[in-house]
């Protein structure tokens, strides 16, 4: 019995995880510019694969040490390569799309950068 | 049962495939550097999808390690990639 219980629950973490994954890559084609396109593909590096991880350290024998610190580790890392890039694509003047906020209107120049110390 | 959680593990397999195929696509015709950057770091991840859906379908933690080792690499080449699209240095 124990055994159907997990495989049930492996199955609903693998089919959350595609979803999350789909919604993901699909944010990241049709999304308008880099800030945005961004965000979507951050969904995917957190949410798509930690669901697939639940799932494996539910079902994969001897492997729930490693699959929690890499559920840890990308939780973590997720956060730091998204706003890596953002501030690269703001630092070389990346125009945002729609309404930005009032110092940057989209299509006009950014503010001067001054470098950082 | 069993039965049907490979056919969803498969099922799960071929849609990340198909996804890469299209991320790689649009990786390909990205506008901008930063663009091709994050088409990057999706390849990445999705890879490292896939790379966890093999050790589900063969019920070994070995892939675990693979994608592991995955995630740190991608990792650090997202954020040096980043920096040097910044500063035109790396470290």
């Amino acid at each position: 019995m124990q055994t159907v219980l997990f495989e049930i629950l492996a199955a609903a973490a693998v089919i959350t995880g595609t979803f999350f994954s789909v919604v993901g890559v699909l944010g990241f084609i049709r999304m308008p510019d880099v800030y945005t396109r961004l965000h979507a593909t951050g969904k995917v590096g957190v949410f798509g694969v930690v669901f697939l991880l639940i799932a494996a350290v539910i079902e994969t024998p001897l492997g729930w040490g490693k699959g929690l610190f890499l559920i840890f580790f990308l939780l973590v890392t997720g956060a730091v390569t998204a706003h890596a890039i953002a501030s690269a694509a703001y630092h070389i003047n990346i125009p945002m799309e729609g309404k930005g906020d009032a110092g940057r209107d989209s299509g006009d120049t950014p503010p001067p950068w001054e470098p950082r110390a | 049962m069993t039965g049907l959680f490979n056919m969803i593990l498969y099922v799960a397999l071929s849609v990340h495939i198909i996804l890469m195929g299209v991320a790689f696509v649009h990786l390909w015709h990205g506008e901008n550097a930063v663009d091709r950057l994050i088409g990057y770091d999706l390849l990445g991840t999705l890879t490292l999808a896939v790379l966890v859906l093999v050790s589900l379908i063969y019920r070994q933690s070995l892939y675990i390690d693979v994608a592991l080792a995955l995630a740190v690499l991608s990792f650090v080449g997202s954020v040096a990639l980043a920096k040097y699209l910044a500063d035109d240095k790396m470290f």
